[in-house]
């Protein structure tokens, strides 16, 4: 039986690896972009990506776009699959195979 | 655990963001080829306003340096993203587009410049409403702006500056409309 990954599991997390996941490849959201789409705050968004981060379900690079600083964050190869094994579970539960 | 309402929502939730991030990213790669146009069509409506004999060459040029921006931009975007979106396809529904105005204005009917103006510029608009059905409302807005103030100037702004009418309405249009979409 399939268990909910507790990292991906809370709503802003969940979306965050939603709208990384829904990226080509190895395509990644610029942070202002994902405050964006996902609607968080700097500051909740910014720890939320950490804890991905320490989790090993996304890399940060930091740049320097012209003169302003660039976040982007990218889900890696492990937080693609987590994030697959999440939903897999969640459409278990709704098919009645899991209470 | 959590039960099959709690599940569906969460569901819902990837459901959105992902139509999020699809819109976004369309949003985006066509913001910078309205852009690239918008520059084009601008500079070749004052280059006819100014100098109104070479204009075919003016608007041959447009496309030209249109279809190879667009294959650029593409490009950027197929190193980032992985996914190739102005390709030969394109290219052919684009010119059988050209082709089709052109029959209209130049075989079937013999417009003037000035209703050349007009048309090429609502015949362009219609290809982004019906692209707004698919992609994105922002697209249809962007379509009715130009298209409405087209043909404003059409019926309303009288002899030589027709031109830069147009230049600020339909070039200048698609910059803002652009800009506007990019911040989406």
């Amino acid at each position: 039986m399939a268990e909910l990954d507790d990292i991906i599991h809370q709503p802003l997390r969940l979306k965050i690896m939603a709208a990384l996941n829904a990226l080509p490849g190895a395509a990644g959201l610029d942070f202002s972009r994902l405050k964006k789409l996902t609607g968080a705050t700097d500051g909740n968004l910014g720890a939320h990506i950490e804890t991905l981060a320490k989790a090993g379900y996304v890399s940060v690079d930091k740049a320097f776009v012209g003169k302003k600083p660039q976040t982007t964050v990218t889900a890696t190869a492990a937080g693609r699959g987590a994030f697959a094994r999440h939903v897999a579970t969640l459409q278990e539960i709704i098919a009645g195979k899991q209470v | 655990m959590i039960d099959s309402k709690e599940a569906s929502a969460a569901l819902a939730d990837i459901d959105d963001i992902v139509q999020r991030v699809r819109q976004s990213r369309i949003y985006d790669l066509a913001s910078q080829m309205m852009i690239m146009w918008g520059v084009l069509v601008f500079a070749a409506n004052i280059a006819t306003w100014l100098w109104p004999r070479e204009a075919y060459y003016y608007w041959l040029a447009v496309y030209v340096l249109g279809i190879a921006g667009s294959f650029a931009i593409s490009s950027a975007n197929q190193a980032s993203t992985g996914v190739r979106s102005f390709d030969m396809r394109m290219l052919f529904a684009f010119l059988m587009f050209v082709a089709f105005g052109f029959l209209c204005a130049h075989v079937l009917g013999h417009f003037t410049p000035r209703q050349q103006g007009a048309f090429w510029t609502i015949y362009f608009m219609l290809f982004y409403a019906l692209a707004g059905l698919w992609f994105g409302t922002a697209f249809v807005v962007i379509s009715l702006a130009i298209t409405a103030l087209t043909l404003i100037g059409y019926f309303f702004v009288t002899g030589d500056t027709f031109l830069p009418w147009m230049a600020v309405v339909n070039g200048g249009g698609l910059i803002v409309g652009g800009l506007w979409m990019r911040r989406s």
